[in-house]
């Protein structure tokens, strides 16, 4: 396993694959955070463990039988996999960034800058609230 | 599992999760496009046909944009594998975004439900009747019907529309 990053190195990678995957318009791109424990490194303050946080572009480095034969073999690339350890005290400060490089990165999803969508959805909302 | 229809509920349930298993539960953020198979494309062909022969007024002015441009989506999973639960919530608004991520990062830093300082976002008093109130008849309907379904079927029955009236009357 690739060892884990520092927090600056994680986000530039991180908003590297969040960029590239919104301009090929196809693809994943999974975030994964869960607790530290009973880990050598970890640093455990208040009984707050520290958080691990994981990001992979979702391939899977074992080739897939069932395309074998057809042409998508030669463009099969290397899985992307990131991984930084969040000390209990950095956490509010990590998430901030955190936010912004998601917000940054993350550009195929839905923009409100329609005045014409912004009012419908206002009547709908609306709307579900009386009914 | 159950997708959650706002993400206040998600983020509720998730918080009362990551309490109850602190140590195993993890939350995983999935960023993705649509993909190309035939099958997806002709299901989000069907639906969006479906839109439009329901909104005939609507379709010549606004269908024409979004299908040029795939959204992707993004889908919030909460899990923990030794109970087995897995709470979701998908969106694809942009917006949502930074409130979810800085949401998560709540969550990861052991925040409770009020921690999350979700219920004083919430705009109107009535909006907030409606959430405490409508999980419980739902909750108490589920199991009698799971249990026996032909005999109390009928109390059943008579229990959600009590419920549904209680909460018109809440709302109006």
């Amino acid at each position: 396993m690739a060892p884990h990053l520092g927090q600056d190195e994680f986000f530039k990678s991180l908003g590297e694959l969040l960029s590239k995957t919104s301009q090929q318009v196809q693809g994943s791109v999974y975030l994964t955070q869960k607790p530290l424990i009973d880990v050598p490194g970890a640093t455990t303050t208040n009984s707050q463990p520290s958080i691990l946080i994981r990001a992979t572009d979702g391939n899977t480095n074992t080739p897939n039988l069932k395309k074998e034969g057809k042409d998508k073999v030669a463009k099969k690339s290397q899985k992307v996999k990131l991984s930084t350890i969040v000390n209990p005290d950095e956490i509010e400060a990590f998430y901030v960034r955190y936010a912004e490089v998601c917000k940054a990165g993350m550009t195929g999803l839905k923009k409100r800058d329609r005045r014409g969508r912004k009012a419908k959805t206002k009547g709908g909302a609306a709307k579900v609230t009386k009914a | 599992m159950p997708y959650l229809p706002t993400s206040q509920a998600y983020l509720e349930q998730s918080a009362q999760l990551l309490q109850a298993y602190p140590d195993t539960t993890r939350i995983v953020t999935k960023y993705n496009f649509p993909t190309n198979r035939r099958g997806n494309l002709k299901r989000a062909y069907k639906s969006q046909v479906r839109k439009d022969t329901a909104k005939p007024t609507d379709a010549p002015s606004t269908t024409p944009a979004p299908p040029s441009a795939a959204t992707a989506t993004l889908t919030l999973k909460t899990f923990n594998p030794t109970t087995g639960i897995c709470l979701h919530y998908r969106t694809n608004k942009a917006q949502e975004v930074g409130r979810l991520i800085t949401s998560l990062g709540k969550l990861a830093a052991g925040a409770d439900v009020a921690g999350l300082g979700l219920s004083a976002a919430v705009p109107a008093a009535g909006a907030d009747v409606e959430m405490t109130d409508a999980p419980a008849p739902a909750e108490e309907v589920a199991p009698v019907a799971g249990k026996a379904q032909g005999q109390v079927q009928g109390q059943g029955q008579g229990q959600s529309a009590k419920g549904k009236k209680k909460g018109g009357k809440g709302k109006r």
